[in-house]
Parts: C-alpha cells; structure tokens; sequence
C-alpha cells in the first residue's frame, strides 16, 4: 500500500494548481432518487395489480401520474446539470452508444412514452385492460432506466468505488425502497392489512439487502484497492461520517426498525413514518456515495 | 501512426515553460489547465529532493471518457490523438468522472469538457506540440509510437525496465510515457496534499461546482 510510505518518504506536494470540486453534485442526487421514485412505484404497482386485482384497481390512475412526476423530475435535474443544458438533443442525433448515458436517455425517453400511453388508456379511455398491457411493457423497461445510471457510474474509470454489480444491486434496490415507500404513502388506509404487510415487508426487505451491501463495502472496501480505502476514510472518521451516518440510520435502519414494530402492532402510522424516513434517508445515502469518490485526488 | 508523449523526468527541473507554453497556445482560462507540473517534495531536512512531474491527458487506446462520451464530442483521430469537439459537447462532465488522470476539466468560458489533444491542430500543420517547444531540456519527447525510428520509440528501447505509465491497473492503455518516474511522482496517493499557502501558492480545491 503505498499511503502507508507516507511516513517514511514524507512526500508533500509542495506545488500544483488548485484541483476540481464536487462536479456531480446535489442535482444528480436528485436525479438518482426521482428516478427511483419514478421507477419503483412502477415495480409496485404491477406486482400489486397482479396479485391484488380487486383490491388495488383505484391505484391504477396515482400510480401513473406519480411516475410521470418523478421521472420529470429525473429528467429536469439531469438536463439542468448539463453544462450546455440546450445541446441535449445532440443525445439523439449524435448518439454514442458506448455511453450508458446514451443508452439511458434513450430509455428513459421510451419509458415517459409508454407513462403516458398508460396515462392515455386510464384517464381518457378508461380502459384498464389496455393499461395493464401497457404496464407490463412499462415494467420491463424500468428494469434497465433504473439500472442504467449504475452503468454510468462503473463506466466512471476514475472512481474506483463505484463497481458493478454492486451499484446495480443497490440501484434496484433503492427503486424498490422507493416504489414501496411511495406505495405506503399513497394508498394510505384504503389498503387492506394484507397488502400494508407486503409492502411493509419489500420495504423492509430492500432496506436490509442495501444496508448489507453499504456495510460489506464499508468494511472490507478497502482491503480489495487503495483508492477505496482512501475514498472510505471520508466516511470513516472524515467529513462525511455524520452524514454517511444518518442516511444509512434514516433510509434502511429505522425503517426496518418501524416495520418489525408495525407488523408486531399492526399500526400504519409507523408504517408511514418508515416510508417518509427511507425516502429521506436514501437521498442522503446516495448523495454521500456519489460524493465521496469525487473528493480524491485524481492526479 | 499512433503518436504518443515521454517525460524523462530526470531531466525535468520544473521550470514550468510546458505549462505556459501551453496556456498561451490553448488560451486555457485561469482555474484550469491541459499541462501541469507538481512539485513534490520528498524526505527530512536535510536529506530531501524536490521531484517535477508534468501532466497532461494520457491519450489512452482505450480511453475511458471516449467510452463514456454520450455524443461522441470524445473521439479518436487517425493519429491516436484523444481529440475534442467542444461544439457537440453537453458538458455532462462524464468524461470528468471517467478520466483516471484527473486530466479533464469544464472550461468556465465554454461550459464544455477540454483537456490536452497534443496540440492537434499544430500536428495537422506538421509542428511540434508547444510544450515540445518549450521545454528547455527536451524532456519531453514526441512522435509516433509504430514508427521504431523515431525519437521516443528509440527512447523506449534504451530506457526498457525504466519505462512507467500511470495508473496501469485501470486499463486504459495510455499513450504517454515516463522515464525515472517512481510512486511519489506518479501515484497521488504516495504523497500528502496539504491544503493551504505553500511553495509560491495556495494548494487549494475550486469551490463545489468544480467550475466558476
């Protein structure tokens, strides 16, 4: 580990030019969380429409304007964060399909397409059969719009953190957290307890699935690469401790706690507080990943 | 024709004529730089040295901000040169993300990517990059790398065993060479970054944004 040669080459950098910030910052954290707003209550409706058909039909409507608003506010954030925000037609007339981001924007465009196909068929038409049709389709491609920014990042050479398949494991599981959370908050009561439990349970589920994932390379990171464990020290003890902190107690350790409490006392009201916790701690825990391997020096 | 770049750094003595000599040929704005050279000092008074390391993008044959580049505004030249179109550029900064070398940034005039393209326009005119010109010891040495007889090929071959790259684990296969390098010149993490006023100037980061 050259690092640990530090105290006996007393290298000090004694002459350079000032090094960039933070270059992603909040805004794509906000696109990462809308989307996996957007996203998972698409995964939740399809499963709830599938195995609760005459329970669930009224989510039918919510559940696709919810999406529509989140995945606007994927796609606000994400052309707000251009540099050059009025070239991001040269996405589709310039397309380099080596890029996940490519590969994204072109999804994400045929997702908002099949929303508001759905849209169409609920509330002009009031066709549920032609909707559901459409949700099927639309299910399958959240699959690779919520997956393509992990592509993203492990296509980010430079930041050694971000790997694959690990992002890809947390992506999805953050659209499930997500999907459910939002789920719990809008169906309210006019859920049955049966179908409270379930959602209860993905959240809970997904919340501990990404909390051994964050905990796994948290700890044994940095015995794999250098550049991890420099990368994790702001988390260990650096700037970003406390944050790093409060996202992983807000988004995964509450609400597994308030889950287990609910099922025991069947109350939805701490339901509700799991939800609006995991979706406030999930965007701290992804701002502080996407942050932290921004803070090493590249060079 | 691949064309690639070696530093003998010891012959380097940091005078930093490349740097300039490349801000004025690339009218590169304050805050940002293609060419770079970081003074770093190793040892206890008084057994210490002063090491110079010039950097620039690598060029890398598989380059990751060309793989990442949604709009192709990264892309190869015949040459091997790693060129940017900065009118089909959208600043999407992922380029910044990819590169290893910390070798890209966001110009603050154009809001796009730029960094080093081996001066491709004075090669298109059969000239030497401007940071070739300058040096005043010739420690920077360029030429194609598939022409045996050529300065750096030449180079290469006297220097075997002593030829380094930075960053081999990650890949990229970078055009751009060093002779007498070591971990404290090519690995940032061999050496301390102690923000604050040192040698001539204040070591700093730029504010979050990474641009003004």
């Amino acid at each position: 580990m050259v690092h640990e040669t530090l105290a006996a080459t007393h290298a000090v950098v004694t002459l350079d030019v000032a090094l960039p910030g933070i270059v992603w910052g909040w805004i794509i954290t906000m696109n990462m969380w809308a989307k996996s707003v957007g996203t998972g209550i698409i995964f939740l409706a399809f499963f709830l429409l599938k195995k609760y058909p005459e329970q669930t039909g009224f989510i039918r409507f919510p559940v696709v304007a919810v999406s529509i608003v989140f995945i606007h506010i994927f796609l606000f954030f994400t052309v707000i964060d251009l540099h050059q925000m009025f070239r991001f037609w040269h996405i589709f007339f310039y397309p380099h399909l080596t890029s996940a981001i490519t590969v994204g924007a072109w999804m994400a465009t045929g997702f908002v397409g099949l929303l508001f196909a759905m849209a169409y068929a609920i509330y002009m038409k009031k066709d549920e059969a032609m909707y559901d049709k459409f949700l099927g389709w639309t299910t399958l491609l959240a699959i690779p719009v919520t997956l393509y920014t992990a592509g993203l990042m492990a296509e980010s050479t430079a930041r050694e953190l971000w790997q694959m398949p690990t992002e890809s494991a947390q992506m999805i599981l953050a659209a499930l957290l997500a999907g459910s959370a939002t789920m719990l908050l809008l169906g309210g009561n006019q859920f049955s307890d049966p179908i409270k439990k379930d959602l209860g349970i993905i959240l809970g589920l997904s919340a501990f699935a990404a909390f051994i994932i964050y905990m796994s390379e948290y700890i044994f990171g940095a015995m794999k690469a250098e550049e991890v464990g420099a990368t994790l020290a702001f988390i260990k003890g650096g700037e970003y401790t406390a944050m790093f902190w409060i996202g992983q107690i807000m988004a995964f350790l509450a609400p597994m706690a308030l889950i287990c409490l609910s099922l025991k006392n069947k109350s939805y009201y701490l339901l509700k507080i799991a939800a609006v916790s995991a979706l406030v701690g999930l965007w701290v825990s992804k701002h502080v990943w996407l942050v932290i391997p921004q803070l090493l020096n590249m060079s | 024709m691949q064309l690639g770049f070696l530093v003998d750094l010891h012959l380097c003595m940091g005078c930093k004529g490349c740097e300039i000599a490349c801000k004025v040929e690339n009218e590169v704005p304050l805050s940002t730089w293609r060419l770079r050279v970081k003074y770093v000092d190793v040892g206890t008074f008084p057994e210490t040295k002063r090491t110079f390391t010039p950097l620039r993008c690598n060029h890398c044959a598989n380059a990751p901000c060309e793989r990442i580049c949604p709009v192709s505004a990264l892309h190869y030249l015949e040459n091997g040169i790693v060129n940017i179109d900065k009118e089909r550029c959208i600043g999407c900064a992922g380029c910044v993300m990819a590169c290893p070398y910390g070798a890209i940034y966001i110009d603050p005039q154009t809001q796009t990517a730029d960094k080093c393209t081996y001066c491709a326009h004075r090669i298109a005119s059969a000239m030497m990059p401007s940071c070739v010109v300058a040096c005043p010891v010739e420690a920077n040495i360029f030429g194609d790398l598939d022409d045996p007889t050529s300065n750096i090929s030449k180079y290469i071959q006297q220097h075997q065993g002593n030829v380094q790259v930075r960053k081999p684990e990650k890949g990229t296969d970078p055009h751009h060479f060093y002779v007498g390098g070591g971990n404290v010149t090519l690995n940032p993490l061999a050496s301390e970054r102690i923000e604050g006023h040192n040698l001539f100037n204040n070591i700093t980061h730029l504010p979050v944004g990474g641009h003004h």
